[in-house]
């Protein structure tokens, strides 16, 4: 997991990569290191294009993270979700739960037209 | 088992009655048509009780022998029971099988004509 | 007039790719099998015998359609090289084509056509050649007219090559759509453009959107919304609150709760997009799982295994049973009753002895973590009322007269594999982990279930 801050647009977006199995083994780690994320920034994207499985539990966290971002008053999208991802977010109809880009500077420019979240 | 042969043209119609195991597959093999690898022979198994793994060899292994030969090997009218032994076995992927004597006779003439 | 089929492996690897536990040749196109359409379009066309030739195995195409007397025509096997020609098609099976006219459908194409139009005079009267064709499959005449040329019908008729995933699944909402009108389709229901099979328990809280097409053996639970368009295979479970429209559920399938199926194909625990071609194999049984069907020697030795490890138990319990129960008998912590429960089959009950061992003094809780309170229990397994584990036994209740309904993945035991699990003993809850490992389990896997519910007592 791969966590970088851009301030290129005036305030401060986080943008993390995922990558590999998102599965039981690492779900819980991703739990843990959102919330030191989170303390550095309320607006995240999580960049999933180089996640190639997702199961429940993965899922589970994402869920789990985006509860975390609205409880803090953030903001966090997803990008670039490939077609095994994307259908199993279908499938569980999670993707009505979140605003998806194609990619991670779709998802930064669109904080943009959200300012309310930088406050 | 009982082997009979009749000659049709250029071609000999290779009759088989009753079973094809491992105890008589050394007879058909001895049998002129099948011993001769230049000669271009129609199965006839229209009377074929029984065919077992090593029948099916014979079978196949003449077939090789005559294909390097160019000579041919078909079968015609196998009953229900062969053509599933075949079919399990994927032997009738490597044979051209007719459901007419004749027509597999025509068959090999045309193909040994063209040669 | 007599009918060639004639398709090759080549044409239909994609099938086995995609769906691999399936035979191409029946591939269900809106829960009928292939093959069934072709045949039927033969006999429309006037063909009393019909020969279906392959280089692929047909095996399993036999064991289903059999000789043809289903349909009272005589269906014949055959056999045939990838490349041969037309001719020498025709040449192979000389015997067979003993009719003036042939008709040769070949290739792995779909063909529309109207049952209710009267194909026998058109094939009869259309002049020898191909008569339709789309790339990779054709229907060509051979053989003279059976009757001099009249003035010649036109009928609909048109061929779709069936080479990928995205027009299996077109041809499948097609022929939902166009239904039972044109084609022969498989199911019952009273109104146009919902049929449903034998077996099919559908939950009064779900909603059924036309059009649909619903198999044999399915379980729609509550809350769930099935279609518009809808193809639900057969021993198919679409949970509770879940969703299938325009989509196509295949045979054995479990679908989880809360999912949503839109477009998609679903077969066994693989999601497959049919516009992409991209799919995905669900690692989490209860999202999407394949069901195994069970065959009765399975459930044999399923019984043997239970009634040996129920004899094992019992032994292994007699001697703190003979201890301890006359003690918690006098004490009054031994309290037992009767119950009449759901019995496995549908509509089936018996009594049931209930145990209830009450205080928490060291011979009370002995006797429970020793699970004594199961051993009048385990007794029943021996009259086959009961397996050592599956399902918590139903109490028939006036709420639960109907239930349960969805008694296929009910199976009253001693232990429920609920316990096994450490499931939040929550009823409904209780019953999903209960029914996917009634589906899954093996016998071997049922004993170490057995053990992880008696040690969870400890």
């Amino acid at each position: 997991m791969n966590f970088r801050l851009d301030s290129s647009r005036g305030f401060t977006i986080g943008i993390a990569e995922l990558t590999g199995r998102l599965d039981a083994q690492n779900s819980k780690e991703l739990q843990k290191t959102f919330v030191s994320w989170l303390q550095k920034t309320r607006c995240l994207v999580l960049d999933c294009s180089a996640v190639d499985f997702i199961d429940s539990s993965g899922l589970g966290a994402i869920v789990g993270c985006l509860r975390k971002t609205l409880e803090a008053a953030g903001e966090l999208k997803l990008a670039g979700l490939n077609a095994k991802v994307a259908m199993v977010f279908e499938l569980t109809q999670a993707e009505r739960l979140f605003s998806i880009f194609t990619n991670a500077g779709e998802a930064a420019a669109s904080f943009a037209a959200a300012p309310d979240s930088q406050k | 088992m009982n082997i009979s042969e009749t000659q049709a043209g250029s071609i000999t119609i290779v009759a088989i009655t009753g079973t094809l195991d491992a105890s008589t597959t050394k007879e058909l093999l001895k049998s002129p048509a099948i011993s001769n690898p230049a000669q271009s022979v129609v199965m006839d198994l229209e009377h074929l009780d029984f065919l077992d793994s090593s029948g099916l060899g014979a079978l196949i292994g003449t077939l090789r022998k005559k294909r390097e030969r160019s000579a041919e090997t078909l079968i015609s009218c196998m009953n229900d029971r062969v053509r599933r032994v075949f079919e399990i076995t994927n032997a009738h992927r490597i044979f051209h099988i007719f459901d007419d004597t004749a027509a597999a006779v025509d068959y090999a003439t045309q193909l040994t004509a063209r040669i | 007039m007599k009918t060639l089929l004639a398709i090759r492996e080549r044409e239909y690897e994609w099938v086995q790719q995609a769906f691999p536990s399936i035979h191409p040749l029946l591939l269900p196109i809106c829960n009928k099998p292939f093959t069934e359409f072709l045949i039927d379009f033969a006999i429309l066309a006037g063909s009393t015998e019909i020969r279906l030739l392959s280089d692929g195995p047909l095996g399993k195409v036999e064991d289903y359609c059999e000789d043809g007397s289903r349909w009272g025509i005589k269906l014949s096997y055959g056999h045939l090289q990838a490349e041969d020609s037309l001719p020498e098609l025709l040449n192979k099976s000389r015997k067979f084509c003993t009719d003036d006219r042939i008709m040769i459908i070949s290739g792995f194409s779909f063909i529309h056509y109207d049952k209710q139009l009267g194909y026998a005079n058109f094939m009869s009267l259309m002049p020898a050649g191909t008569c339709a064709s789309c790339p990779g499959g054709n229907i060509t005449l051979a053989g003279p007219p059976e009757t001099s040329a009249q003035e010649l019908p036109a009928l609909p008729l048109t061929l779709m090559p069936l080479n990928q995933i995205e027009s299996y699944f077109r041809i499948s909402m097609e022929t939902l759509e166009t239904g039972a009108a044109r084609y022969v389709l498989p199911g019952y229901g009273n109104e146009p453009g919902c049929a449903i099979g034998r077996n099919v328990v559908i939950s009064k809280s779900s909603e059924i959107i036309k059009p649909v097409s619903i198999g044999n053996n399915v379980q729609i639970l509550s809350g769930a919304v099935i279609g518009p368009g809808a193809i639900i295979g057969n021993n198919v479970i679409v949970d509770k609150e879940s969703t299938v429209k325009s989509g196509i559920i295949l045979d054995n399938t479990y679908i989880g709760e809360h999912l949503e199926i839109n477009g998609r194909i679903a077969t066994g625990n693989t999601l497959i997009d049919p516009a992409r071609g991209a799919s995905i194999a669900m690692e989490d049984p209860h999202l999407l799982s394949g069901i195994r069907s069970a065959d009765k020697r399975g459930s044999a030795i399923r019984k043997t295994v239970h009634l040996l490890a129920a004899a094992i138990l019992v032994a292994l319990q007699l001697i703190p049973f003979l201890l301890l129960f006359p003690l918690l008998k006098l004490l009054g912590r031994w309290k037992s009753g009767m119950a009449i429960c759901h019995g496995a089959g549908h509509g089936k009950s018996f009594t049931l002895p209930t145990t209830l061992i009450t205080g928490n003094g060291p011979l009370a809780s002995l006797a429970s973590s020793l699970s004594l309170d199961r051993l009048p229990l385990l007794l029943r397994i021996f009259t086959g009322q009961l397996a050592i584990i599956g399902s918590t036994p139903v109490p028939v209740t006036l709420e639960t007269v109907v239930l349960p309904g969805e008694h296929q993945g009910y199976r009253p035991a001693v232990f429920s594999y609920a316990e096994a699990e450490e499931w939040p003993v929550n009823d409904s809850d209780a019953a999903i982990v209960e029914r996917y490992f009634i589906v899954h389990s093996t016998p071997l896997k049922d004993i170490s279930m057995t053990l992880k519910a008696l040690l969870n007592r400890l």
